[in-house]
């Protein structure tokens, strides 16, 4: 097996922007990262860092004020094929062959992906029959199997309910049902968690987690906390407005992080169990305007290893540390770079 | 007999009565169902609490959606009328004032006392108004500032809380999420308290600016000799935070102790999973330990189970925890839990990442 086939997915200089009155924000600006088959990639990030609007790109679900404008994702199939998602029409046929297909998305809000007025099975059914071409039948059977492995119980009666009649912790696992109903092989996961109490919250990371090595998909996690992070990652994305600052695996990226956003924002959560009333360490100042964009590194003004006159001037270039880990700061090199 | 009320009873306590002290309080809201408005029920928020807040203290309140701990904190400050039980409050002259069974006319001045800081800094600012008319809006009730004398109390507000004075005039669609929360909090200042009400009051922010609030918080707490009930779902936080913390399931306190014995000697099974279940920021803890995950949702308030309301999710739960109410008790000095086997139960607590000595 070649090394492309490593990797099930390859994103490469992403951009997608909103156009708003206001003018244009480059939610994300020039992304690149891998998902390797079988793996959880977490994208980590504080609001509007871009790490939504690069999952819905992945899957051209973008607002309909969004545009992809440049870069490729190229989706890597078993036979050594190749297909570039960013290059297809978003209301295309091929695209549509995909989503859900074989990359699912599930959301914060299982209101997003399931309808208030259709049982959670006929849900699920037609999405399997869409996909594939097999009788109500064999649909119904893959519908009450998918309840059954996301722990919905009794899910032969469940098939008939309808989702107001579910607990939020349960629809959450009936979207996860549905999405995975039909073996994708990469499921994008936007802040599934984020709404839901701790002891739900952990029921379902499990989840995950075992379908993941069950099924052999690979996992894509949006998510700003942390600790989930440290719990599923096997790889991380620290994004901070729209591009990815530092790549590393899970245990290098908590316990040598390289960016300094990285590491500020390590150090600014409270640890549970540490018992230490001392202050916090903070970043200063909050995320800017997506309208005012710092010029050189984004992260500059906030940033206490800023250099003048580099910083502020030069955008960092992804620079490949010895080890294969990948962090945009100049003071890993890159100062020879352009002025943005 | 006298009721046993949770305080800090030991070494730790000061001499002096508790700023606030709670008794058996209960809220419970009618389930009203048809044209006449029949009453088929009631969801029991908060279904007999009863804890001590010593001046100067942050007590943390924390449990799941549904737990009541919103409804509890939002009773303290009468935004609604409790079905039951006394809110004793020892006002700043001294006067031992029941807060429960007060007049809305007699409330009233009590109000500038008891402070209340929320959730959502962006539904909880009037959009219409510049941040001078937010911030001073609690002064201007009293009446007696001129409009110069309210400006100079925004400004010193504004610089307390970390903003520029200047800023006064703008609305707050100019200010960030965290900014926008210091200006809820300098209202909340406005009227020099002695008690603040924390609902979620970190949970909206990005974790960078959460840390800039904790601190704001902590700091503001030491300046202004302010006491805090620290409502949140997030442990991490309240930890953090909190000198004492109170487990609330199903509208009742089910564990009551100073923050560390909560957190390293939890003496109830629902607190100890809850601490399992808070995904920690370690990736090297992953697998080390057997979790605990819980079966089944949080209960109903509407129709709570019989016996301990946690016994059907509870792993160690037996025969007469269906039937028994466990009553929330001492089971060691200043630590309460409400479980009928907490001494049996050999409970984890938190794994400690590295061990740090007390501060506290």
């Amino acid at each position: 097996m070649s090394v492309s086939h490593q990797k099930l997915l390859e994103v490469r200089g992403l951009k997608s922007h909103l156009f708003t009155d206001e003018g244009v924000v480059k939610a994300v600006e020039g992304v690149d990262f891998d998902v390797p088959r079988g793996k959880t990639v977490c994208i980590v990030g504080e609001s509007g860092c871009g790490k939504s609007m690069t999952a819905r790109s992945l899957l051209r679900l973008l607002p309909s004020n969004g545009r992809l404008v440049e870069g490729s994702i190229l989706l890597h199939d078993d036979a050594g094929g190749v297909r570039d998602i960013a290059a297809m029409d978003n209301r295309g046929s091929e695209i549509r062959k995909i989503r859900g297909r074989e990359i699912a998305m599930i959301f914060q809000e299982p209101m997003t992906s399931l309808s208030p007025v259709h049982t959670v099975g006929n849900q699920i059914v037609e999405a399997v029959r869409l996909h594939f071409s097999v009788t109500v039948k064999e649909a119904t059977e893959r519908a009450i199997e998918a309840l059954d492995r996301v722990g919905i119980p009794r899910p032969k009666e469940q098939m008939g309910s309808y989702t107001f009649q579910l607990s939020g912790g349960m629809r959450q696992r009936a979207m996860i049902a549905m999405a995975l109903s039909c073996r994708p092989r990469l499921l994008i996961a936007d802040e599934p968690t984020t709404a839901l109490d701790v002891t739900t919250q952990a029921n379902i990371l499990d989840l995950i987690r075992e379908l993941q090595e069950d099924l052999g998909m690979s996992v894509l996690f949006i998510t700003h906390d942390l600790g989930v992070v440290a719990e599923i990652a096997d790889e991380v994305a620290v994004m901070y407005l729209g591009k990815v600052v530092e790549k590393a695996g899970v245990d290098d990226l908590f316990h040598d992080p390289k960016h300094p956003y990285t590491r500020a924002l390590l150090e600014s959560i409270p640890k549970l169990g540490s018992g230490s009333k001392e202050d916090l360490e903070t970043i200063r100042g909050s995320v800017p305007h997506p309208f005012r964009r710092p010029s050189g590194c984004p992260f500059h003004p906030r940033c206490d290893s800023f250099m003048r006159g580099l910083c502020d001037r030069i955008v960092p270039p992804p620079v490949t540390l010895e080890d294969g880990r990948e962090v945009r700061c100049l003071l890993y090199g890159g100062t020879e770079g352009s002025d943005e | 007999m006298t009721v046993q009320v949770p305080g800090a009873s030991d070494a730790h306590a000061r001499p002096k009565d508790p700023l606030l002290e709670v008794r058996d309080l209960k809220m419970h809201f009618p389930i009203r169902r048809g044209v006449f408005g029949r009453i088929v029920g009631y969801v029991k928020a908060v279904d007999g609490v009863s804890f001590e807040v010593n001046e100067g203290e942050t007590l943390g309140l924390v449990g799941e959606s549904g737990c009541g701990k919103t409804t509890l904190g939002r009773t303290l400050m009468r935004v609604y009328d409790p079905t039951a039980g006394e809110i004793r409050y020892r006002s700043r002259d001294g006067r031992a004032v029941d807060l429960a069974d007060l007049t809305r006319q007699r409330l009233k001045p009590l109000r500038r006392e008891i402070r209340m800081v929320f959730q959502d800094p962006q539904s909880s600012l009037n959009p219409r108004f510049p941040v001078r008319d937010i911030v001073a809006e609690p002064l201007k009730m009293s009446g007696r500032l001129s409009r110069r004398a309210l400006d100079d109390r925004v400004a010193e507000l504004l610089r307390q809380v970390g903003l520029r004075p200047e800023t006064m005039h703008r609305y707050p669609h100019a200010f960030s999420g965290g900014e926008r929360q210091r200006i809820g909090i300098a209202r909340a200042l406005a009227t020099d308290p002695r008690l603040v009400v924390a609902d979620e009051a970190v949970s909206a922010l990005d974790v960078s600016v959460q840390a800039q609030i904790l601190n704001l918080l902590a700091r503001l707490q030491r300046d202004l000799v302010l006491t805090y009930v620290f409502v949140s779902h997030d442990l991490s936080v309240v930890e953090h935070i909190s000198d004492r913390v109170a487990v609330m399931y199903v509208g009742r306190i089910i564990e009551l102790a100073h923050t560390s014995a909560l957190f390293r000697d939890p003496q109830h099974p629902y607190t100890e999973a809850l601490l399992s279940a808070v995904p920690k920021p370690e990736p090297r803890l992953r697998g080390r330990t057997e979790r605990i995950r819980l079966r089944g949702e949080v209960a109903d308030p509407a129709d709570p189970p019989p016996g301990c309301p946690f016994h059907p999710r509870c792993p160690y739960a037996r025969e007469n925890c269906r039937t028994d109410v466990p009553a929330l008790r001492e089971v060691r000095p200043a630590h309460w839990a409400a479980c009928h086997y907490s001494e049996e139960l050999e409970l984890r607590g938190v794994e400690m990442p590295t061990v740090q000595p007390e501060t506290r």
